[in-house]
């Protein structure tokens, strides 16, 4: 086309991409029929069905507490939990739904040893089955190795999963945002019960200010331009991430302090409920995936968990792709959910 | 004279200012990735966010003692109300477990007895005959 042509489209497009800008919250995100299963506080486990059923032990995907857990499950024709049921998985979801002011007082031990194993026990319950795979994104993943390095061999837990998961945060730009002394995190958990959703989302999106806050809009205002924008892939990744439940004031105290400014989980000092978090236990078969470009939770965050493990069946995908990207963009389909699930195919068995 | 494989190879001006404008933006953002892993940076993030913070404690604070001296439920009231109603909903759910756990085990026994039940009538019978 001429560039007098192009100029000429240019207000088009421009109302276009503003369309699709505004209109992002009409997009239809987590749309797999489910079940609930179990509700407790804002906790809530979904049950997907498959009709294909052939792996008699059934996965559980657990997400971070920033934002929700519909990632897993963010529009038909590009959802993981759809491939893990075409691919014969009974599959649970645990959605930490959305704290209030009343949930201030939830830790993270509420999650670790309460809402998580609860949540197991009840996806148990309901397939029938003694254990289950457990797949955690994130800080998902941080609380599923805490549960497994508490409970050990005595997790109904047979296979885990970690996804992108912080556990040393020695080289994490967070450190050296909220890990330094004049970071107040007490002053914060007491002001606020509630840690806003957005304000969290703001920090992380200021690691890379460039990107999320201006290119990702103008490559959506080019590719309109070009004719080449994925309008249902770019309204379900912006609403899924503009959706930013609060995080609960002491479960970010006791993250922010453990992880962020002392480090406890990699160095075997984390307690929760006078129990020692110690990942030397974790005897679980492990699939760790890291991705190359993540700067939220690079490889070297994740890595070291590898060395600490007892588990014999120890396995370490290194994807290209961001933190969320590795799972939720446009080449996950291809480049690592069939390697997810073969992973786990080979370990369901009976 | 220009060879025409080269002239068609060359990128045109509008493809020239979009690579140029692509390169500026990618130091743009490397640029300021530096400048937000900076010392420097981390700390006024630190000092802003407590403002911040107690900025907006100050506004809720305020707001809350308007609705208490109007005699209205004011966030803390509410607040309260959903611990307690948290704390009835885990001693419901630690019941709940222990009574399932209750059931299976007696259904366990339900189907020992069963099966024990089962099993004598045919030792009377191999005994007869």
């Amino acid at each position: 086309m001429s560039a007098l042509g192009n100029i000429a489209r240019l207000p088009a497009s421009a109302i276009e991409t503003a369309n699709i800008m505004l209109t992002a919250d009409d997009a239809r995100i987590g749309t797999t029929p489910r079940d609930v299963v179990w509700t407790h506080r804002k906790t809530t486990l979904y049950r997907y069905r498959s009709n294909k059923r052939k792996h008699p032990v059934p996965i559980l995907l657990v997400f971070a507490l920033i934002n929700r857990a519909d990632i897993f499950d963010l529009r038909p024709g590009h959802s993981f939990v759809e491939y893990l049921l075409d691919d014969g998985f009974d599959v649970y979801l645990l959605d930490w739904g959305v704290p209030n002011d009343e949930d201030g007082e939830t830790g993270l031990d509420y999650y670790v040893c309460d809402a998580l194993p609860w949540g197991m026990r009840e996806a148990q319950r309901s397939s029938g089955s003694v254990e289950v795979s457990l797949v955690g994104w994130c800080i998902g993943g941080a609380l599923c190795a805490m549960h497994a390095g508490i409970e050990g061999s005595d997790s109904p837990a047979r296979n885990l999963v970690l996804l992108t998961t912080p556990v040393d945060t020695s080289e994490s730009l967070y450190t050296s945002w909220v890990g330094r002394e004049s970071f107040d995190v007490d002053f914060i958990a007491d002001s606020w019960p509630t840690v806003p959703g957005r304000a969290v989302d703001f920090a992380n999106k200021l690691m890379k200010p460039v990107t999320n806050f201006w290119t990702t809009n103008r490559r959506l205002a080019q590719g309109v331009h070009d004719g080449t924008a994925n309008r249902e892939a770019h309204q379900a990744m912006a609403k899924w991430v503009a959706d930013n439940p609060p995080f609960p004031g002491r479960a970010f105290r006791e993250w922010v302090t453990w992880m962020y400014k002392q480090n406890q989980l990699v160095r075997g000092r984390m307690r929760l409920r006078g129990e020692r978090v110690d990942l030397g236990r974790i005897e679980q078969n492990l699939l760790v995936v890291t991705a190359g470009a993540d700067h939220i939770t690079p490889p070297s965050n994740t890595v070291p968990l590898l060395h600490l493990v007892r588990s014999e069946d120890v396995t370490h995908f290194d994807r290209p792709g961001g933190h969320i990207g590795l799972m939720a963009g446009s080449r996950a389909r291809k480049e690592t959910w069939p390697d997810l699930a073969d992973w786990l195919a080979d370990r369901s068995g009976p | 004279m220009a060879d025409p494989a080269s002239r068609e190879s060359r990128p045109s001006p509008e493809e020239q200012v979009r690579i140029l404008y692509e390169g500026a933006e990618t130091q743009t953002a490397t640029a300021m990735e530096q400048l937000v892993a900076s010392q420097g940076f981390g700390e006024l993030l630190a000092r802003m966010t407590e403002n911040l913070v107690a900025l907006s404690k100050v506004g809720s604070d305020v707001g809350d003692l308007v609705l208490r001296n109007l005699g209205i439920a004011g966030r803390g009231d509410i607040t309260r109300l959903g611990r307690q109603l948290n704390r009835t909903e885990d001693k419901l759910e630690l019941l709940l477990q222990r009574i399932e756990e209750l059931q299976d085990e007696l259904n366990e026994e339900r189907a020992e007895r069963a099966t024990k039940g089962a099993a004598k009538p045919e030792r009377a019978v191999s005994r007869k005959s």
